[in-house]
């Protein structure tokens, strides 16, 4: 006999799709990790609550928003790139400089 | 010349660095999530009491409410209880209490235990009105004034948190 | 760590004939020893430092009661021990200017210093994965970056061990000794005071805090004064263009770079809370797209630098190479591209690595190219896991079967067990994948103090994938829920950490006879 999936309405894709979305929202009573690696009972019933939530059509960004709205900020796992661009830009930058002045100063000397 | 340059840049970063340290170290704790605070109790579905009664929309929407998520399971809860029986018994406030995720059994025990300081108790068995409240795990306690949630803790509740929170709607 | 410290500066002793560098190094570390005994006196019964509070009298947290667990910080600590004597030796060194013979004593510790912390980190890194049942092994959690901070400083400074030989960039290597030794008080500051969880602080002491920062504020300018005052005495050479030592320094800055990246990534959520007063959320997405590329950089440096003839090409044409490689890795956002690319470097080191086996007098040096053949394939292991791998959720009831991947999963029992401090449900399961046929045994217990459930997950370790079972919670209607993966790659990046570990362990003690 086959094993029913736990989220009944949900096809392949749809799976995936909260496979992504678990991944990708942090579990709000954990110091750290994403629902998808949480044991909290919270955890699943969130889960639960995003299976119902694509089943009644919301699209990704929407859970994404719907939990942000509910949770805060800090309940999305990834950083927002746009809002916090100096946090990114900061390593580049020094990479490229140094690398910059390295180069040039060692061929100067070596001349 | 560079030498003293980078010494300079040096010791201003690491000054930085410490004073920066410093201030973090007497920071308060910062809760990881939002809490409800300002938004209104949504009752989308009728709800029970663990005696099976209907509760009423005009009982948990009209007036002072304190919602008080617990169950048997939680350690925490254990520690707040007898601070929300001194609750219940001086301030004029609707004390509802919500039994999350577990059979009614275990939640009689629990209050024959430890004395039962709600007016009544929600029946919450798979936890899904406490979800949609914003609730991610007992203890925590809402302050609902005429439907609108004002006051919000999530984790154990104790007379620091009273006097800080919730004293000036009384 | 107090006792492993004075421990190892009394070995220090017996070993090594008298000298002045010996005396200075002494010195330092006695400095150092004082004032760590100032803090265990001050502020905490020592036999309370490393102990996890416990929650109401329970029992110890049982994801604590594992042996992977009660080792890895213990190792940790060493390294960051090892590291403390290497600085007293690279302080030694500032005032007595580096000789051949101190510089064997700083290349010894440092490999040593290194190896541990890297151990340690493997080891912790296991634990998360067998232990805590997510199937993560790293998770970009501040208490490890905190703990990477320190190695990859070390990784830098063992680098530039190499270069400074010949004095060149000596200024650097000592800045870097330094460095790494400061990262790890600071390590062991931002672990301690509570800044980080203080979810946890009621239980930390606010004087601890205090005293550790002053602790890192005083070794920081001491030893940053030392290295200002004394540097103009250190006269470095600089490196010629596009020679090996180039290379190197290359290297370090990319290192560098990978530091900064988890330094931020690591304090500003800190920064962000005091000035805000709302959590800032660092994922690992932050880490992944800047370190990813960055990686990919140091990866295509090391693998030039196996073959120097590359290096004596033309430099315009060289620099062209490099521009667009630089470029490519760059705009190289997708993972398939990079699983492609390490590969491409991991089939050519692997090559050098054979013919260098074969050669006898380059099989002497085998870890040069074994250690960074182990880094390529560390990578090309990570990004296959992170390419491949995938879960399941299902309910399922007793002798039900479940396809998932090309693999059929047969849940063929569950069982009660009693044992002493728990009660568990022992679930059998068996996996069935291309005619191959094994058992998987998922556990879900019931600790009987604290009544604490824990989850122990059921790993069947393959050499390219590792399939994974977590038993949840029963339902009313008889069946379990069952979370089902299988993870690509974990038995690689554990065999490549493994070579990694050897590489620096045979390149450390290989010119010391003890």
């Amino acid at each position: 006999m086959q094993a029913d999936a736990l989220y009944e309405d949900l096809d392949k894709e749809e799976l995936e799709r909260l496979e992504y979305l678990a991944d990708n929202i942090r579990c709000p009573m954990c110091s750290y990790g994403n629902l998808s690696s949480s044991n909290a009972p919270i955890s699943s019933d969130l889960k639960q609550e995003i299976a119902s939530l694509i089943n009644q059509g919301y699209s990704d960004q929407e859970i994404f928003d719907f939990m942000q709205d509910r949770y805060g900020d800090y309940i999305l796992l990834d950083t927002n790139i746009e809002d916090n661009r100096s946090i990114f830009l900061i390593p580049l930058v020094v990479l490229v400089i140094s690398i910059l002045l390295v180069t040039t100063y060692t061929i100067r000397k070596s001349k | 010349m560079t030498t003293r340059a980078f010494l300079i840049i040096f010791l201003l970063l690491l000054l930085s660095l410490f004073s920066f340290f410093a201030i973090s170290l007497q920071k308060d704790y910062v809760q990881p999530v939002k809490n409800q605070e300002g938004k209104p109790l949504i009752l989308d579905r009728q709800l029970y009491t663990i005696d099976g009664i209907k509760v009423s929309e005009d009982s948990l929407l009209s007036g002072k409410v304190i919602l008080n998520v617990y169950a048997s399971y939680c350690l925490p809860c254990r520690v707040e209880h007898p601070f929300l029986i001194e609750i219940a018994d001086s301030k004029d406030v609707k004390m509802v209490g919500i039994s999350h995720k577990e059979q009614v059994s275990a939640t009689k025990d629990y209050l024959e235990e430890l004395g039962d300081p709600y007016d009544f108790s929600i029946l919450d068995l798979d936890g899904d009105f406490s979800l949609k409240l914003g609730v991610i795990g007992p203890p925590e306690t809402f302050l609902i004034i005429d439907g609108e949630i004002v006051a919000h803790r999530i984790g154990v509740i104790d007379i620091n948190i009273w006097n800080e929170k919730f004293e000036k709607y009384f | 760590m107090v006792l492993l410290l004075s421990l190892c500066a009394a070995l220090n002793n017996i070993f090594m004939k008298e000298s002045r560098y010996l005396s200075l190094s002494n010195s330092v570390l006695a400095f150092i020893l004082f004032f760590y005994l100032i803090f265990l006196v001050l502020t905490s019964n020592p036999f309370m430092i490393f102990e996890v509070s416990p929650l109401n009298g329970s029992d110890l947290n049982p994801l604590l009661q594992d042996p992977l667990l009660v080792i890895h910080p213990p190792m940790l600590f060493t390294g960051y021990v090892f590291y403390a004597i290497t600085f007293s030796f690279v302080i030694a060194g500032i005032f007595t200017n580096f000789d051949k013979e101190l510089f064997k004593i700083i290349k010894l510790w440092a490999g040593i210093a290194w190896f541990t912390l890297s151990l340690g980190i493997l080891l912790g890194s296991m634990w998360a994965y067998y232990e805590l049942g997510w199937g993560g092994y790293w998770f970009w959690d501040p208490v490890e970056n905190v703990a990477l901070m320190p190695w990859l400083a070390g990784t830098a400074f063992t680098h530039s061990l190499t270069f400074s030989r010949n004095k060149v960039f000596l200024s650097w290597m000592v800045f870097l000794g330094i460095l790494t030794f400061l990262l790890s008080i600071l390590g062991s500051f931002i672990v301690r005071s509570g800044i980080l969880n203080s979810v946890h602080s009621f239980a930390s002491d606010p004087s601890r805090g205090v005293f550790l920062l002053s602790l890192f504020a005083l070794f920081s300018l001491v030893s940053l004064g030392l290295f200002f005052w004394r540097s103009n005495f250190l006269h470095s050479k600089w490196p010629r263009f596009m020679s090996r030592n180039y290379l190197l320094v290359l290297n370090n800055i990319i290192l560098m770079t990978i530091l900064l990246i988890v330094f931020l990534g690591t304090l500003y959520p800190i920064y962000y809370e005091v000035v805000y007063n709302e959590k800032f959320s660092v994922g690992p997405n932050y880490f992944s797209e800047l370190i990813t590329p960055a990686v990919f950089a140091l990866i295509i440096l090391f693998t030039a630098e196996q073959f120097p003839k590359i290096l004596s090409m033309d430099k315009l044409k060289l620099f062209i190479i490099l521009a667009v490689a630089t470029i490519a890795v760059l705009i190289m956002n997708s993972f398939s591209m990079g699983l492609f690319l390490s590969g491409i470097f991991l089939a050519i080191l692997i090559f050098k690595a054979i013919f260098d086996f074969l050669s006898k007098k380059k099989s002497l040096k085998i870890h040069k190219v074994l250690g960074h053949l182990a880094v390529a394939s560390l990578t090309f292991s990570i990004l296959l896991n992170h390419e491949f791998s995938k879960n399941i959720d299902f309910k399922i009831k007793p002798n039900d079967e479940v396809e998932f991947m090309g693999t059929n999963l047969i849940f063929k029992s569950a069982d009660v067990i009693q044992s002493q401090n728990f009660n568990s449900v022992v679930a059998n399961f068996e996996v069935e994948d291309e005619g191959k046929y094994f058992n998987i045994v998922a556990e879900k217990r019931r600790y009987k103090v604290g009544g604490v459930i824990t989850s122990e997950t059921g790993i069947a370790p393959y050499i390219t994938k590792d399939y994974l079972v977590v038993l949840g919670d029963l339902k009313p209607d008889g069946s379990w829920v069952v979370r089902y993966s299988i993870k690509y790659g974990i038995m690689m990046i554990w065999m490549s950490s493994c070579l990694l570990l050897l590489s620096i362990l045979y390149g450390t003690v290989r010119r010391h006879d003890y």
